[in-house]
């Protein structure tokens, strides 16, 4: 859309300035930016496009509808966006609106390859790399560490839902999580420097 | 913060970041954390590694329909909002400014400019805003030279949904403006007041309202050299020759 030619050079929270004032060429781009990993959370955690283009819909209105609680003191725009689609994707889980789904995110990381973004191929291919980068941490973790991660962030599971699907004490879940959690972080570091 | 209280809660960090406690306990960490630093440093420590989990996934393209369905919610809101309020006082100066020269303003495209200019409750406050405002013309946000914007502290007990940022033009015209939102909107008896400090010294410097929406702006008159802070408070109609109460929402400088 030509309207969008003068922005779009703008960083994200410049543009994210602009949402605020409620310029909806400036939400456009943002959606333009962030739908694509915002639909693919939504997609990994619900494995069904239907749920998932509900969940980014919903979750995307309510950016717009609260564009004014975003502080850029408080983390970058992506994060705050995927934050928001992930609330929303695990409300939906909860709500059991996709109640065959549980068990399969609860089966592990499954590889859904899907069709490519229509993006530029260099922003492609950095977030393919940095997708590899993240996943090579979580690859390090131990397994246990890893799936308590996983089946509470990607499948929305409660921590006694965990402990219950894996028969251990919620105490041990919670440690798995928090130590999980310690080591990401130290792995990602590590393969940055 | 008891350390009993703290052993309660320390190992719930990690599942609070990945939100897998219930509701009741996510509630009772919050308050906790609250008081408890060794948590706050524990969350902001691992927060990281929550914010990395999305990024491992698959990208994949969404379906054109979910960005057609979105812009055409967005675009009737914008609609709706321009019939229930005539223009918005939700625009900042920089943006009527921008609608006035074109450019990015030309992204706006629905809103009648004239009108905007005219009906901006904020121009009418002090007539200071124009002059300010037109300090802007040829560098505001959009083109980054040389303002900057700086958010603002808000006091979270007494005006909880607050935020607010302060775009400060530097070079030899400088000027700011500020910009509100979620701010609580007051009776009619009382106005937001905009303050400077400078030197030890509060100078006011106009007064301002928000609309239902909770958004407002207000410009900075003072030469900001020197300026240490820029305050807002809540006063009786027609403004304190002082501030009467710590502020709401401040800017350092
Ligand atoms: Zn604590």
């Amino acid at each position: 859309m030509g309207h969008t030619d003068d922005i779009e050079s703008l960083a994200d929270e410049e543009v994210m300035h602009l949402v605020q004032e409620g310029n909806p060429r400036a939400f456009e781009l943002l959606y333009e930016r962030h739908g694509g990993p915002g639909f693919s959370l939504a997609y990994r955690m619900v494995g069904d496009r239907v749920v998932a283009e509900d969940i980014s819909q919903e979750a995307f209105l309510s950016i717009w509808r609260s564009r004014h609680r975003y502080q850029p003191d408080r983390g970058s725009v992506r994060t705050w966006v995927l934050g928001i689609v992930h609330h929303r994707a695990i409300d939906a889980l909860r709500r059991n609106l996709v109640h065959d789904r549980r068990r399969s995110s609860a089966e592990g990381i499954e590889e859904r390859h899907e069709a490519p973004e229509r993006e530029r191929t260099d922003v492609v291919a950095a977030r393919r790399e940095d997708a590899q980068h993240v996943r090579s941490a979580l690859g390090d973790l131990p397994h246990e560490q890893c799936r308590v991660i996983e089946l509470a962030y990607f499948g929305g599971f409660s921590h006694s839902q965990i402990a219950e699907m894996l028969d251990m004490p919620i105490g041990t879940v919670k440690g798995r999580m928090r130590l999980g959690l310690e080591k990401l972080r130290k792995g990602l570091k590590e393969k940055v420097a | 913060m008891s350390v009993e209280r703290h052993q309660m809660h320390e190992e719930d960090v990690g599942a609070y970041l990945l939100r897998a406690l219930s509701d009741v306990e996510q509630r009772r960490f919050e308050a906790h954390l609250e008081g408890c630093v060794v948590c706050q440093d524990e969350v902001s420590r691992l927060r990281p590694a929550v914010h990395a989990l999305p990024r491992s996934v698959h990208p994949m393209a969404p379906p054109r329909s979910l960005k057609a369905g979105l812009m055409a919610e967005v675009e009737r809101d914008v609609r709706e909002r321009e019939e229930a309020a005539g223009v918005s006082r939700r625009s900042s100066p920089f943006a009527r400014m921008r609608r006035r020269l074109g450019g990015v303003g030309s992204a706006f495209g629905g809103l009648r400019p004239t009108v905007a200019w005219v009906s901006a409750s904020v121009v009418l406050l002090v007539g200071v805003v124009s002059g300010a405002a037109g300090l802007y013309a040829l560098n505001d946000v959009t083109s980054g030279e040389s303002t900057r914007s700086v958010v603002a502290k808000v006091d979270k007990t007494r005006v909880p949904f607050g935020s607010g940022s302060l775009a400060v033009r530097d070079g030899p015209q400088e000027g700011a403006v500020l910009q509100v939102h979620g701010m609580p909107e007051l009776e009619d008896d009382s106005v937001y007041q905009l303050w400077v400090r400078r030197d030890g010294e509060v100078i006011s410097q106009s007064l301002f309202h928000v609309g239902v929406d909770g958004d407002g702006a207000a410009a900075v008159t003072e030469d900001l050299q020197d300026v240490d802070e820029v305050m807002v408070t809540r006063e009786s109609a027609g403004g304190a020759k002082a501030p009467s109460e710590k502020p709401v929402l401040s800017v350092k400088l």
